[in-house]
This record gives C-alpha cells, structure tokens and sequence, in this order.
C-alpha cells in the first residue's frame, strides 16, 4: 500500500515537479502533519483551558471545530500544490494564528466592540487559507511574477496611495491607512508590500550587475523613489510602522542585489535623515519617541498603553496568569497592536517566548528558502517577503516591549485584522512555492 | 549573495535577542518591581474584584457576599444587612482598603491562604474554588434586638456566651452602611468616605470594642473580687459602717455617694446599693494597689482582649500609686493621735486589713476602686468582667469567628474555646454571682430580671460632667436558667445621658441589655 502511494506521488499530480529524491525520503508533508496535528493540540488545549472561565463566548466550540478544518484544509492544499515547500512554514503560521485566535476568543467581551471577534478573526483566518490555497494554484511557478513586475510596481503604489483618494480611504484612530470598497474596509498597505516586494526583487535583478560597479543617481532612482514614498506614507496616512516596514524592505534588498555596503549606509543616512525630518515635523511622531524615552512622565495620558503593557507583562510573570485569568483588556487594542502584551500576560514569558521563536523560524525558514534559491528574482523575493515578515514583528513586538518607539502595525498571524491575516498568508504561500521549486526537479529540468 | 543573506539573518538574530532580553527585564527580572509600582493598580484591582466567599451569622444569615459584576470589577461585595454587622464585618473597598473581619480574614476569605490553596496534592494540579466561608458566633436576631432597643442613642451593646467566649452581640450607634463604602464607583465611596470621617460621633468607629469608657461602678465589680480574693474580705465581713463620705488618705477630695446618701454593709450589702464610701475604703485600705492591679489585669485590664477582631482596645487600670508611706494600721493611728485631741493614747488598733500599705497616690486608688480616675474599660472589657464571673472565675477569650468552611462545605478550621484568664476561684466567682443576682433582685439593677431565669447585673453612672449633669449609663450582666450555667453575659453603655445619679445605668441600660439577655435565652 505505501509502496503505490509513494509511486502515486511521484508521478507529479499537479505538474508541478518531482520531488527530489534525497528529499521524499523524508516526506516534507509527514513531517508537517505532525507539526499541525501538534499545533491543533495546543489549540484545543488552550480553548478547553479556557473554558474553565466565563470569558467563552458561548458559539466556541463551531468555532474549535472551524479552525481545526482549517488546519486540516491547509495541510490539504500544501500536499496537492506544494508537497515539497519547507515543512515547517505552515505549522508556524498556523500555531501563531491559533495562540492569536486563542487570545482573541479570549479577549471577546474584554474589549470595546469586541463581541464578535471571535467570529469575524474566524471567518477571516478561513479567507486567509483561501488566499493561501489561491496563491499557491494561480503562482505556480515564482518566476512568472516577473512577467508582471511593473504591473505589480504600479498596483503596489497605487495600493499604497489609495487610503488618501478621497472618497475610499478612511481614517481610523489617527491614521490614514484604511481603503473602503462597498461595505469592505481593508489596509491596502499589508497587500502593498508583497506586490512591492516582488516589483522590487524583480527590478533589482536587471539593474544589480549595473549596481554592483558603480553609483550614479539613476541607478539610485529606485531607493530615492521608495524612501519618498516612506515619507509621503509617514506624512499623509501618519503611518510610522508601514513607512519603516517599506524603507527596511528596500534597503535590505537593495544591500543583498548590490552585495554593496555602501547602499547599507546611503539608506541607513536617509533613514536618519528622514526619521529627523518626521521627528522635527509632526507632533505625533515627535509624542512617540518622548513616550518611548520615558513612558513614565505622563503614565496615565500619553504613556498609558505603554506603561499598562509592561504592567500586563510584569503581571504574566514566567508562567503567566492563565488563559482568562488576566486583565489584558486594560492595554488599549489587546487584540491587535498589543496582542503581544495579552500574550505575555496571560502565558507569561513561556508563551511571549515561543510567539518570539515562532518567528525566529519563520525568518530562519524563508532566509534558508533565499539561500537555496536557483534563481536572482527568487532569492531577492524570499529575502524581500522574510524582512517584511521579521521586521514588522520586531517593530511591533519591540514598540509593545519599549526596545523602539510604538508604531502602529498587527503582529503578523497574530493580530486581530482580516488584512494583515489574509496578506501574511498569501506572503506564506509564496515562500512556500519557492520553497518546494527548489526541492523538486522541474518539468523542463533534466533529470 | 548568500554572504549578505547569512548577515541579514545575523542581524535578525540579534534583534530578536534584544527582544528576548528585554522580556526576561519587563517579564522576570523587573517585574517585581512593576508590580509593585504606585500607579500600577492591577494588583489592587485584581484583589477588589475577585471572588470572596460569603460571611454568615450563626442564625445562617448572610451578612456579606460576592456578587459578579459586569463593571470594572470581576465581583462586587455586597452587605445584605447593611450596618448591621458593619463594626463586626468591617468593609473592603478599593479606595480606603479594609476594616474588622474582612481585613482580619482577608487570606482565608480570598481563598490565598496557604491551607486553603493545597489541601491535598491533587490541587495542585487543578483549580478549585479557593475562597471560605466565615460562620460568626453572632446571631443577626440578637444583633437587631440590640440595634432596636438602643435605637438612635450613642452607645454600644456587647453579649458573648460566658462559657466560651463566643460573641453573640457587637453592636454601636451610630453606625454606617459599608455598602457605601464598597462601592465600585471609587468617587461616591471616597465621599461616603469623608462624610463619615468628618461626622463628630465617629460612626466609622466600632466602640464596642475599639473605644474606652469610664466603667463607673460597673467596676466594683472588679474591686469586690480584690477584696474577695485578699481573705481580708467576704461576703458577710467586715461590715463597713453607714458613711456618706469617704476622706481618701493619705490626702485628697472627700468621696460621696450618690445623692448624698448614706450606705454601708457588707460586701454583698455594699454592691447591692452600689456604695462609693465603702468601695473607695476597701480598694485603698484592705486591698491595696498590688492586689487591685493583679486583679483588674487578671479580668483582662492592660491589655488587648484577644479577639480575632482587629485594633481592639485596651482598657486601662492606673498601675503608678509612687512611694509606699506606711501601713495603713500605722496611719490610721496617727490621724487619730494627731487629729482628735484629748483621745487617750492607745496602741494601733488590730485592724484586719493587715499590712496594706498607704501610697503617695493612694487617694487615687480610692477613685479607681469606683471606676473612676484613669480607669476605662470598653464595653466588650466589661461583659468579659461579668462573663468571667458567670463562669466560675475563667476569662475565655472572646471570639466572633466560629468556623471557617471551604467552598465545598468542609469546615478546616473551627474556633477552639480557649481560657484566657483564671481571674479567681471558683468560690470567689460563686461570691461575687451570688451578689449579682442580689443587684438585679433587690439592687440598683432590678430593671434587669427576667421572671424564670437566674439574672445577675451590675449598673454603673460614669459621671462626666455636672454642668450640666451628664454621665454614660452602664449595665453589666448575666442570664441564665434555674440551676444551670449562665449562657450569656452582657454590658451595654449608653454615652452621655442626662443627669447623674445612680438610678441612671438601671433606669437606662437595663432594659437595653434586658432585651438582649431575654432574646439570647429566647423568652419574651
């Protein structure tokens, strides 16, 4: 029986590659079964710890039974599109949306508005693995993306820019980063960045041999371009996380092309400079950074999330308070921007450490992916998704934690946030894709 | 440019060590610190709000609970009884913390005493309802007797069961409703607050047992067990003769009886009529300060009645009477050798009082032996006086806690009667009992017998003014059946009445503390 179904896959159902051989031996998909299977533990764990406490919302178990059928589903699809991507990848993101998903359910009835959170981040994470499942289907190969690199240049700018279009964007507690379609509001921002990251990896791959000998202000055209785009983000939509998020992409990816310091530094002095600029400018960033120098001067007005962040933190302890037995309720938005906080309270440092490691191995995998990549665009790309990945959770948790100033911006898988859940996914399934590219033999590839 | 992709994973490795170092500071290392910074209110919050188990009268009814809430608090307490039980259950609020039982049992009624959290290995591992239940010895229907018949008078009414100890009653007006102050709305508890810290008559003050009074002639009480105890004096001799006036030696203000009246007798004779003149001449001249002072600390006098309340008072008897001068057989002679001239010269007479010696102050002795001076007992001191006589000479430590039961009904921990102090024999007790219950047949505390049952009492008028004249009116007593053990013993005060005489206490405490004795007996 294992015999034929072993030679059943082999035969390559989706046209999309035969494993290598070194690499069905150990069949990626087992491994990643048992990672979920462990992770849909934790989950039910969780939620049955948690219903010790009345903070339930009563519809949780449809709700348990949803999200471990989208686990099941997950795992599905990555056998039938990607059956030899990194098995680790997945796991990963499931365990941060299921700790998140966790917390959230938790926070239901703890939050303002939040009485049906549970149910919306539910059908949201079920659009993610939509997406996921979309991602891997409609991008067969990595390389075709290139194709459409200015397209995706231009949908990337135009995603970006469209929160200020009159009439579609929206403005939410402060800043200007919300798009409305219909009765749909979603951060165009959080799609931005992966179309930017290809655009980027794409046009970098053309222009880095160029790059790579000399320094003349066409060839620096495109870091121009991106920090001015930071800086209109920062300026006009007041988003300090994204404008940093995007700035780091570029710099880094320009740096890895370039294989030239010297970028590191040009970007790292405008950074300085731009940052400067914002701090002298705009009252608000000028509030963020006195926050993150001294939270305490001003601990019940302008440092108050800050100063009940590190409390909810300090209360967790090693081992936290339990599930439903905080008060992260108290952290204003506990269940996007501050999840991390909720986290640390109520799982204590055992639990902020493993969110902390899960994403160490998520930018471990996606590096290791852009390390084994056969192709420029691809390794770009895969360093381009894995920093936007890495660097966000570090300016969130590092804001939530005083280690940087707070921007504004969800912890990838974690947060509350159809956006950023259903953009996280997509950037997974695309790592995913170049990930199981390199461990097959391709259609064209001699054997 | 995997030289460069092996750097960016450097440099991400080394950010996230920044954040793993920095949870270990806010998380471990600095959290103790965190949690106990000024404007951290979690901890404070966390404790209000949390469950704590319910407090019960000894008649089962429930004086306070946790209710859950929806506002910022998990659970609100709530007193059914409102100030009822106010002195006694005291009051948690977040904003001017707790008082009485709540604070005394804090532990054990949020479930965080160690007993509670393991009481077997198995808990260890699973949550259980930590939180206990508190079983008072006070019954709420002798409370509300005491708190109608004192009705709106300042004053405190104290019964506990002679033979253990344990309270049954613990009742002062003015009062509050600790509701108030329980509030979750921290604005209107603070002003419930203040408008009780600045009310004069200090109704947040539990005086039953936190507050001293001149126990007037309550305390011959306290003095006639001196004497008893000394074998100078008993029930039936000396006779002391018919006096109204008492010259204090060895100098000082003559002392009178009431009314200007005339008494003397014996022992039972003498605290049957409440005679000052006698009183004021047995403390000083056949007792002395050293018995005085042994015997009113054996009642429990300086000291703290070891109540499981907090902050009781301790009541005070004068213990500083400077230097010994004489004998009083010594001094006696003399006065009559200088102070009557032509009476022929004889030996000191042989007076039985022995070698009680004459102070600098023993004129302040004198009043103290009448309650008066620096002497002042709170009212639970002085039903603890009577109590200690009802029960043959022991002083049990009074107790207001019966029983601590866990959640699941267990009880874990119930009171123990304990012998506080062996204040005299049995013999001396029965003398004493004996005279009591000549006070409330034939005495000043009449108002206080009950057809059917053994009823002893001692009244007492601490004056505390004479213009115009006022005084606390005071009742000291004991109940119980007909050849049996008294089952309770009462005292009830009644602050700063018109007028000063005797008949005060009796006229006006007595039917208070008759109310009492008659619903703790259960006859009406």
């Amino acid at each position: 029986m294992g015999r034929v179904r072993r030679a059943w896959r082999a035969v390559d159902p989706a046209g999309l590659g035969r494993i290598k051989p070194e690499i069905a031996a150990i069949h990626p998909r087992r491994v990643e079964l048992g990672l979920i299977a462990m992770v849909g533990l934790v989950f039910v764990f969780a939620l049955a710890s948690l219903s010790g406490t009345s903070t339930l919302p009563s519809t949780l178990g449809p709700f348990l039974a949803w999200m471990l059928v989208l686990l099941v589903v997950a795992h599905v699809v990555t056998r039938r599109f990607a059956p030899a991507a990194d098995p680790v990848l997945l796991p990963m993101a499931l365990f941060l949306n299921g700790i998140g998903y966790v917390m959230i359910a938790r926070l239901t009835g703890d939050v303002d508005g939040g009485s049906d959170l549970a149910g919306l981040q539910a059908i949201w994470t079920a659009v993610g693995i939509a997406a996921f499942t979309m991602t891997l289907v409609f991008v067969p190969r990595t390389r075709m993306l290139t194709r459409y690199r200015y397209l995706l240049g231009l949908v990337g700018v135009s995603l970006l820019v469209l929160p200020l279009v009159p009439g579609l964007g929206r403005s939410i507690n402060g800043a200007r980063i919300w798009a409305s379609v219909g009765p749909v509001n979603f951060q165009p921002g959080e799609f931005a960045k992966i179309a930017l990251a290809a655009f980027f990896a794409a046009y970098l791959v053309d222009s880095r041999e160029l790059l790579r000998t000399r320094i003349e202000l066409r060839d620096l055209a495109p870091i121009l371009l991106a920090w001015g785009v930071s800086l209109a983000i920062m300026t006009f939509e007041k988003d300090l996380g994204s404008s940093l998020l995007f700035f780091a992409l570029f710099v880094v990816v320009l740096w890895i092309a370039s294989e030239r310091a010297v970028f590191l530094a040009i970007g790292s002095a405008l950074f300085a400079g731009g940052a400067l600029m914002a701090w002298s400018t705009f009252a608000h960033v000028q509030q963020r950074v006195d926050i993150w120098l001294d939270p305490w001067a001003d601990p019940r007005g302008a440092g108050f999330q800050i100063v009940e962040a590190s409390f909810a933190l300090a209360d967790g302890g090693l081992t936290g308070t339990g599930l439903g037995r905080g008060e992260p309720g108290r952290v204003p938005f506990a269940e996007s921007d501050f999840i991390f906080a909720a986290i640390g309270e109520e799982l204590g440092l055992a639990g902020s450490v493993a969110v902390l490691m899960s994403f160490l191995v998520l930018i471990g995998s996606g590096l290791r992916i852009a390390l084994r990549a056969r192709g420029g665009f691809e390794k770009l790309f895969a360093v381009g998704l894995t920093t936007l990945l890495g660097v966000q959770a570090f300016v969130i948790m590092g804001g939530v934690l005083r280690v940087v100033p707070l921007t504004g911006i969800t912890l990838p898988f974690v947060s509350y946030g159809g956006s950023s859940l259903v953009s996280n996914y997509v950037l997974l399934a695309l790592l995913m894709r170049m990930s199981h590219e390199q461990r097959t033999v391709a259609p064209g590839d001699r054997p | 440019m995997n030289k460069r992709i092996g750097r960016l994973g450097l440099v991400f490795g080394v950010l996230y060590l920044i954040l793993f170092a920095q949870l270990n500071r806010v998380q471990f290392f600095g959290a103790e610190r965190l949690r106990e910074n000024p404007i951290n209110t979690r901890g404070l919050i966390r404790e209000f709000g949390q469950e704590r188990g319910p407090i019960m009268a000894a008649d089962a009814v429930v004086v306070a609970r946790s209710i859950p809430s929806s506002g910022s608090f998990d659970n609100i307490r709530e007193y059914p009884e409102g100030e009822l039980f106010a002195h006694v259950v005291g009051y948690q609020s977040l904003n001017v913390g707790a008082t009485g039982l709540e604070r005394q049992y804090n532990d054990e009624l949020a479930g965080s005493s160690l007993d509670q959290q393991v009481r077997s290995i198995g808990d260890l591992f699973r949550h259980r309802d930590t939180t206990a239940t508190l079983n008072l010895t006070i019954r709420a229907d002798v409370q509300r007797v005491a708190r109608d018949a004192l009705g709106e008078q300042r004053g405190s009414v104290v019964a506990l069961d002679p033979r253990t100890g344990a309270v049954l009653a613990l009742w002062t007006w003015p009062t509050f409703d600790p509701n108030l102050l329980a509030a979750a709305d921290g604005a209107s508890a603070n002003q419930a607050y203040e408008d009780l810290l600045a009310d004069p008559a200090n109704p947040l003050l539990a005086k039953s047992f936190r507050e001293l009074f001149f126990p007037g002639s309550t305390f011959k009480l306290v003095t006639a067990t001196a004497a008893l105890t000394t074998g100078r004096v008993t029930a039936t001799s000396p006779v002391m003769p018919d006096s109204d006036s008492y010259q204090p030696i060895p100098a000082g203000r003559p002392i009178a009886n009431f009314a200007g009246a005339t008494c003397g007798g014996n022992l039972v004779e003498i605290l049957t009529v409440s005679c000052n003149t006698a009183f004021a001449e047995i403390g000083a001249e056949w007792v002395g300060p050293d018995s005085m002072i042994a015997t009113a600390e054996r009642y429990g006098f300086n000291d703290v009645p070891p109540i499981d309340l907090p902050a009781a008072a301790e009541s005070r008897f004068p213990t500083d009477y400077g230097d010994r001068l004489a004998d009083v057989q010594f001094y006696r002679a003399e006065t009559v050798e200088e102070g009557e001239e032509g009476v022929e010269e004889t030996d000191p007479p042989e007076l039985p009082n022995g070698d009680v010696g004459v102070y600098e102050d023993t004129a302040r002795l004198s009043q103290a032996s009448i309650g008066q001076n620096d002497v002042a007992a709170s009212p639970l001191q002085m039903a603890m006086v009577a109590g200690a006589i009802a029960n043959d000479g022991l002083l049990m430590s009074p107790y207001v806690v019966s029983s601590i039961a866990a959640a699941d009904g267990e009880i874990y921990s119930s009171a123990d009667p304990e012998i506080w102090r062996v204040v005299s024999s049995r013999a001396i007790a029965q003398t004493m009992r004996n005279a009591m219950i000549n006070v409330a047949t034939s005495g000043t505390a009449r108002g206080l017998a009950i057809p059917g049952l053994v009823v002893g009492g001692k009244t007492g008028t601490a004056q505390l003014g004479t213009s115009p004249p006022n005084s606390h009116a005071w009742i000291v007593g004991f109940a119980g059946p007909p050849g049996g053990a008294a089952e309770v013993a009462v005292a009830v005060i009644v602050e700063a009445q018109d007028g000063a005489s005797e008949q005060t206490g009796g006229r006006v405490a007595a039917p208070i503390a008759r109310a009492v004795l008659e619903a703790v007996m259960g006859v009406s």
